[in-house]
């Protein structure tokens, strides 16, 4: 994972495989190398290499911001008259050419059902650059950009409308010099992931003859487990795995990235990551937002399907993965699944009672503005179920992090945006503060990943007074503020790094249905419970003997919006003598 | 003594907390940046709540439990040594450090040495400043040591900056205009440090000799960074692009002629960038220098040769009065650049040429342009080249290998 361009911070990114074919020999008449330290340093160097066995190497390209440049390809967007298209894809695909990142061949084709010239879908697409683009549109990168711009009309589920897609793609191939290279990006609803995949493969686009073809989709992947299985060998009867790039776009978060850097490049963490010092750890997904128009969609997510499934489990598995062999795709993809496979899926009816919370926020104030409840909000049934807050205690299950509980919650209207993972470490002993009047605090590490990126460290201090009085004092780390230097947004770096042919920041298909393993139980009971509710088969008290939240049965617990969640939620950490960090 | 002043600008974005201090000896310089220091730990802690609930409300991290106490830290990721010749100089540095400071949190040591004839004297400003971001509740803390020097103690700079290093932290020293890089008073300060940051592009004459005083320091071991060579990366991302085509990047065996024309808006001929540029052109295709340049007689034209196996590739450096704007008003700023390569009957042309703020780069494969790229130049201001030097601190193996062969094409001038 991670660096994506030679600016990044951190670790080096790993290169996609050479190529096979031989490299382009040197000339007969080229001299033998100097062997000055300069010369020599040289063989160091990461020299980015073409993907394909066609390209051969430009070696002008070291030690040049641009060493990592992708080669020329035709983007076709799928939905790409969408929300998602407008918002963030063409403006990312705008800012990377740009920033010169895109080969001046490369070619955007859109593909969706309203019928467009190329002409309007430039203009749509001007318009989308001009509202969402985090840097104003300049005319002059406009003008050469918008030659780029190409529509056609069809619709997902419609055979022949693909067949007329090849040869469109052919002709812009041809007159751009793309070189038969193809990404894939499936910017619409889930629904359409498998007819539009299969679709492909019926009328070969998903060959790699000439070039490569790449296909991205977007989170949900699939709704449970059972869907997330039927989705992957769908894409997968055509595609290859190397192929498939699913994008999480919270992995091209630049923290996120940063945390491996500071798990493994700093040696003094490692050693005590793990049972012997860890008491325990707390992930937190906070949201002061509400649904905010997104309410049909939420109806069908909830919070563990939306954070929970993929963020939150993402986390998980990175922070408590062992280091990978390499900082190599699979290598990375391995480790993680590791951990997710290390947790135990077979959630029973009264585990869930006892280590799983879900709510839903009531009205409330959120800041300084008062806000109605989730089921008041446009396009929410009145007696909705679904969860906007989720807490559960996870353990992994390994040699590393037996009897460590992970302390996960998201929810949306909660005081504050804020996400971070804080790993709490044990009490010393304290008998040499007995006489003193307060006891030391255990310490802390706080990853903070968004807003304000940065690590705080929490140790005990004494206060500069007779007596032996302490006081925990935070050294607050926060990642600099750049003044000059825009951060890419999270879909340039993917995009960037998906036509490179690097998958790190990807998740593989066994990472995908290992984490709906673990959540698509729960999503399950609940449903069970909410059922026999609804038919008046509720549970018998014994049914809800350990449950978290007295007094709701096992139904969704009320929360008031701009609170930190259900009181049952606070229960779930007050019974393993601990509380939730106050944040 | 130290005197503390606090910022409350209009916006609600950061609080700064500024010191200023000032000294007439190095011991009593270190002292008072302790006064500073524990006079803020003090402040902080006796800072009134509603510092810390105005952070809080704002989203910032609050202290747990209520009782922790919030200490104030010096981030600091360098140590950053300028070295001001003049005093418009120093002031300049004073101004770009500072602005600079929230990105890479360094104490600065600007040194402004005095007549070395004169008096020996040292006078030092010290200033200190923190800056809580009101949104993060983060604080960021910088220093910056303004010392001016007379008489002999002029001559040893080393001596000056020793005690005001901060310990472990890496040394940066940035010289801008000629540094006198032959001279001990230069080497004993760059060997005080771990990177160097100079300027090719100011350097005196022809600029020949700055080259090899650079190829020497890169030698001793110092990781070098050229702003001159950092303001080549547009044209090397142009043209190493143009390679990028199928039908071209086969093509770079090939070469036949280069040509670098560079502004000359006065009198003075640098060629230090053209040279540099040469010489990575030079490293990266693997050729050697044939022929130095020479100045051809009665012309300002330089001429001389590389070699590609047995293929000789003549170069030509050519004088250009430009009128491009301010920025061309810079000696040796390239104007335009032509490859020409050959390979049987097949003529290739790549060129990148300035235009106004922007440069273009076009590529004829037998008379027909099958390639075409642009891109914007950065603004002429010395900050950005700073930070992107203190943001590598590391060696350049690309610049360093161009320019030991610069060195090797300017060797006998």
């Amino acid at each position: 994972m991670v660096a994506g361009k030679a600016a990044r911070p951190g670790m080096a990114k790993v290169k996609p495989a050479k190529p096979s074919a031989p490299e382009s020999s040197p000339p007969a008449e080229a001299e033998r190398p100097s062997s000055s330290p300069a010369a020599r340093s040289r063989d160091a160097l990461h020299v980015y290499r073409g993907d394909s066995p066609s390209m051969p190497e430009n070696p002008l390209r070291a030690g040049t911001r641009l060493e990592r440049i992708p080669q020329p390809c035709i983007l076709v967007i799928f939905g790409a008259t969408g929300d998602l298209a407008q918002r963030k894809i063409l403006p990312a695909i705008y800012n990377l050419r740009r920033a010169g990142l895109l080969p001046p061949e490369s070619a955007i084709l859109g593909f969706a059902r309203r019928d467009l010239s190329d002409g309007d879908y430039r203009e749509l697409a001007r318009k989308a650059i001009v509202a969402h683009s985090r840097v104003p549109l300049e005319e002059a990168i406009w003008s050469d950009f918008a030659d780029s711009i190409h529509y056609q009309q069809g619709e997902f589920g419609d055979r022949p409308d693909f067949k007329v897609l090849e040869e469109r793609l052919e002709q812009v191939d041809a007159a751009r010099g793309t070189r038969g290279n193809r990404l894939y990006y499936l910017a619409t609803p889930p629904s359409s992931y498998a007819e539009i995949a299969g679709n492909l493969g019926r009328v070969g686009l998903d060959r790699q003859q000439e070039g490569w073809a790449r296909i991205v989709i977007e989170k949900p992947f699939g709704h449970d487990l059972a869907s997330a299985r039927a989705l992957n060998d769908a894409v997968m009867r055509v595609f290859e795995e190397s192929q498939v790039y699913r994008i999480d776009h919270y992995l091209g978060k630049e923290t996120v990235r940063n945390l491996l850097v500071f798990r493994f490049g700093n040696g003094i963490f490692e050693p005590l990551w793990n049972r012997r010092y860890v008491d325990h750890v707390q992930i937190t997904v906070g949201e002061d937002l509400g649904v905010e128009g997104r309410g049909e969609f939420y109806e069908q997510a909830g919070a563990s399907r939306d954070i929970l499934q993929n963020h939150m489990l993402q986390l998980l598995s990175l922070v408590a993965m062992e280091p990978p062999i390499a900082f190599e795709a699979d290598a990375l993809r391995d480790e993680k699944v590791r951990v997710l496979r290390a947790i135990d899926p077979d959630w029973t009816s009264a585990r869930v009672r006892a280590q799983v919370v879900r709510g839903q926020y009531a009205a409330g104030w959120s800041a300084d503005r008062k806000v109605v409840g989730y089921r008041a909000e446009p396009e929410i049934p009145p007696d909705s179920q679904v969860e906007t807050f989720v807490a559960l205690k996870l353990e992994v299950q390994n040699w590393r992090w037996a009897d460590v509980p992970f302390y996960l919650r998201t929810g949306k209207r909660l005081p504050k945006r804020a996400t971070e993972i804080a790993i709490h470490f044990k009490q010393p002993p304290l008998m040499l503060f007995r006489d003193a009047s307060t006891n030391p605090e255990p310490n802390l590490l706080a990853m903070r990943i968004q807003p304000d990126e940065g690590i705080l460290l929490r140790f005990a201090a004494k206060v500069p007074e007779l007596g032996l009085d302490v006081r925990s004092v935070n050294m607050d780390f926060t990642y600099g503020t750049s003044f000059m230097k825009d951060a890419p947004e999270a879909y340039e770096t993917l995009l960037l790094d998906a036509m490179l042919g690097d998958a790190s920041l990807f998740t593989r298909a066994d990472e995908v249905e290992a984490a709906w393993g673990i959540v698509s139980p729960i999503i399950d009971l609940w449903r069970e419970w909410d059922e026999a509710q609804e038919s008046g088969t509720g549970p018998s008290p014994e049914d809800l003997e350990g449950t978290l939240a007295e007094g709701s049965g096992t139904g969704i617990c009320s929360y008031e919006a701009g609170t930190w969640g259900p009181t049952a939620a606070e229960v779930l950490l007050e019974r393993d003598g601990r509380r939730w960090r106050r944040l | 003594m130290s005197i503390p002043t606090a910022d409350h600008p209009a916006t609600l974005e950061t609080t700064t907390t500024r010191w200023h201090a000032r000294s007439t000896s190095i011991s009593d310089t270190v002292h008072q940046l302790s006064l500073i220091w524990s006079g803020a730990a003090r402040e902080s802690q006796a800072a009134p709540p509603s510092a810390t609930e105005r952070a809080d409300a704002h989203g910032g991290v609050s202290p747990d439990e209520g009782r922790d106490v919030r200490i104030r830290m010096r981030t600091s990721v360098l140590t950053l040594v300028v070295v001001a010749q003049r005093p418009e100089i120093a002031e300049r540095a004073m101004a770009i450090v500072n602005a600079l400071a929230s990105r890479h949190p360094s104490r600065a040591i600007v040194l402004s040495p005095g007549d070395p004839d004169g008096p020996t004297t040292f006078d030092a400003h010290i200033y200190a400043a923190c800056h809580l971001s009101a949104l993060s509740g983060g604080e960021v803390c910088t220093e910056e040591i303004l010392v001016k020097t007379g008489g002999e103690l002029s001559q040893h700079l080393a001596t000056v900056v020793a005690p005001l290093l901060i310990h472990d932290l890496p040394v940066v020293l940035w010289w801008p205009g000629d540094p006198p890089f032959a001279s001990r008073y230069f080497k004993d300060l760059a060997g005080a440090s771990d990177g160097l940051l100079v300027d090719s592009g100011s350097f005196r004459d022809e600029g020949a000799a700055g080259l090899r005083g650079m190829a020497a320091a890169a030698g001793e071991g110092h990781s070098v960074h050229d702003i001159g060579w950092m303001r080549l990366s547009l044209w090397r991302e142009l043209l190493a692009g143009l390679f990028d085509h199928p039908l071209l990047t086969g093509e770079l065996s090939s070469a036949r002629h280069l040509r670098i024309d560079f502004a000359r808006p006065g009198s003075a001929v640098r060629i230090s960038k053209a040279a540099c540029f040469a010489g990575w052109l030079a490293a990266a295709l693997n050729w050697r220098v044939a022929k130095p340049l020479r100045r051809e007689p009665d012309s300002d034209r330089f001429t001389g040769a590389f070699r590609h196996g047995r293929r000789l590739i003549p170069i030509e450096f050519r004088p250009v009065k430009a009128g491009l704007g301010p920025s061309m008003q810079t000696a040796g700023s390239l104007v335009r650049v032509e490859l020409e390569l050959t390979r049987g009957r097949v003529v290739t042309r790549a060129r990148v040429t300035r235009q106004a703020d922007h440069l273009l780069a076009t590529a004829d494969w037998n008379g027909a342009q099958v390639t075409r790229r642009a891109g914007r130049l950065e603004p002429f201001e010395e900050a950005p080249f700073l930070a992107e030097s203190l943001d590598r601190t590391a060696h350049d193996p690309v610049f360093e290998m161009a320019l030991e062969r610069a060195v090797e094409l300017t060797g006998s001038m």
